[in-house]
């Protein structure tokens, strides 16, 4: 642990010798999927706290029946200020707000049903479930986008191994620590902001690394597959475009 | 088997060691049957434990069913259509067809799916494992590969480590993902370059056109049902 804290810290200053002695090692995926896991689960652990506490509470249902009540009336006030720039047709609003109401009815209804565990329980795992999945989703992320950087890297002449590669590049986790402070309001936003810059720039830093590239070229292949995922959605898009255009 | 799993573990981690020491073993494709199976058993096993814990702590689907569709009869566009008795009839069958269908499609817990994967998962596994070692094997020759078959196989057997991962859904409400894909992808990358001694390019063209000949064989497939549906009932009404 207190190695994997060592790694991180170095990541974090850009320290050429933490990078080059974490990519000489036989077991460099080990280690950067390690820090990736334990930085995803730690940045969740507040928020995993928070919803055990609420859902631990006794449920009030009025309260929950009165808040649902508002978030309606909030959403059919935002209706009308549309309504002023679009369009709608007689009764939208009353229609859209019976709508919610039945839904949000049915909604209470199916809470209200019994479980053959008791309710507690299933919330408890339900929290801990999607704890536990932070982890896979940010590794799907990553292992997803670090497949085309590896190829654009192989390409532009790199030597590292896969598992090299992505032991390296898992470094970029390290600055999303700050996913902790996610659900404070507008400070979570502004933190995973600098985490995603921060991490970006780690990325680029241990594929330079890891490859024996120069920051230069380590920046075009990290870069590249976004942009050629860019410009396929424009193209994309644009197809859609002429084809609507010339279907009338 | 202790040294069986110990192979698995290293070789999701990437490492050529574990795909050379299966490449050079002397019985590849039975160590490489008895790994899928092992990890095939242990995921459905685990699995079937998790789904029993998400079944326990959900209600009824019955019961849901039914207060969905108490809730969908006061909606006022259904009370609006009610009064037609061809369109009730029409609404209750497509509302029963819906409910055997999207409870599935949304992740609603089936013991009896979970139980069946103890037999269907192994199966399954073990036919994807032969079929892609198959294409996999081909192409790892034509670009110049010179081990067997039973090489290939083995070492691409060592691909469902990443299956692994879904050991995970012992808790229940885990999802896994398609991070088990994406890594199976880069596992077998690793086990053709080491078992055949390939390039990383030519590796990489051994890795994906298994996969290319499976989308073309499928598109083929659909092309050429939806031309025989279009011949069938379109030949019926063209006269």
């Amino acid at each position: 642990m207190k190695e994997l804290l060592q790694l991180a810290w170095g990541a974090l200053l850009f320290r050429d010798e933490a990078y080059a002695q974490h990519v000489a090692r036989a077991d460099v995926l080990k280690r950067g999927l390690a820090l990736l896991v334990l930085v995803t689960l730690l940045a969740g652990v507040v928020s995993l706290i928070v919803n055990l506490t609420g859902d631990l509470r006794p449920m009030d249902t009025g309260a929950q029946r009165r808040e649902a009540e508002q978030s309606i009336q909030e959403f059919t006030r935002s209706l009308r200020t549309l309504r002023q720039y679009f369009d709608m047709p007689p009764g939208f609003e009353r229609q859209m707000t019976a709508y919610m109401q039945a839904g949000t009815e049915i909604g209470f209804h199916i809470a209200e049903l019994p479980t053959r565990l008791s309710k507690p329980v299933g919330r408890i795992l339900r929290d801990l479930g999607a704890f536990l999945s932070l982890p896979f989703s940010r590794l799907a992320g990553w292992i997803g986008y670090a497949l085309w950087v590896l190829l654009v890297a192989k390409l532009l002449g790199g030597r590292a191994t896969l598992s090299q590669m992505l032991g390296a590049t898992a470094l970029y986790a390290a600055p999303h620590i700050l996913d902790v402070l996610g659900f404070v309001d507008c400070l979570g936003p502004m933190l995973g902001l600098v985490a995603t810059v921060w991490g970006i720039a780690i990325y680029v830093k241990a594929l330079a690394t890891v490859n024996n590239f120069s920051v230069g070229r380590a920046a075009v292949a990290t870069v590249v597959p976004a942009l050629v995922g860019v410009a396929l959605a424009l193209l994309g898009l644009l197809v859609v475009l002429v084809l609507a255009l010339v279907g009338g | 088997m202790k040294a069986l799993i110990r192979l698995a573990w290293e070789a999701l981690f990437l490492s050529e060691v574990p795909y050379a020491e299966m490449r050079d073993d002397s019985t590849p494709l039975v160590r490489g049957l008895v790994l899928v199976a092992l990890v095939a058993l242990a995921v459905a096993l685990v699995g079937l434990v998790g789904t029993a814990l998400e079944w326990a702590t959900t209600p009824n689907m019955r019961d849901v069913q039914q207060i969905v569709l108490d809730g969908i009869q006061q909606m006022p566009w259904y009370q609006e259509l009610q009064s037609d008795p061809e369109f009730r009839e029409m609404f209750s069958q497509q509302y029963e067809l819906w409910w055997r269908v999207f409870p599935a499609l949304f992740g609603a817990p089936d013991i009896t799916n979970a139980a069946l994967k103890i037999v269907t998962l192994p199966l399954g596994l073990a036919f994807v494992w032969l079929l892609y070692g198959l294409l996999a094997h081909l192409f790892a020759r034509l670009l110049g590969g010179q081990e067997g078959l039973s090489q290939t196989l083995g070492c691409t057997a060592l691909a469902v480590a990443p299956q692994l991962l879904n050991l995970a859904t012992f808790l229940p409400y885990v999802a896994v993902g398609s991070v088990v894909s994406t890594w199976t992808l880069l596992c077998r990358y690793v086990a053709l370059k080491t078992c055949h001694r390939l390039t990383w390019g030519r590796a990489l063209a051994a890795t994906l056109l298994p996969y290319i000949v499976f989308l073309v064989v499928v598109s083929f497939i659909t092309c050429l049902g939806g031309a025989a549906a279009a011949l069938i009932f379109g030949g019926g009404t063209s006269q």
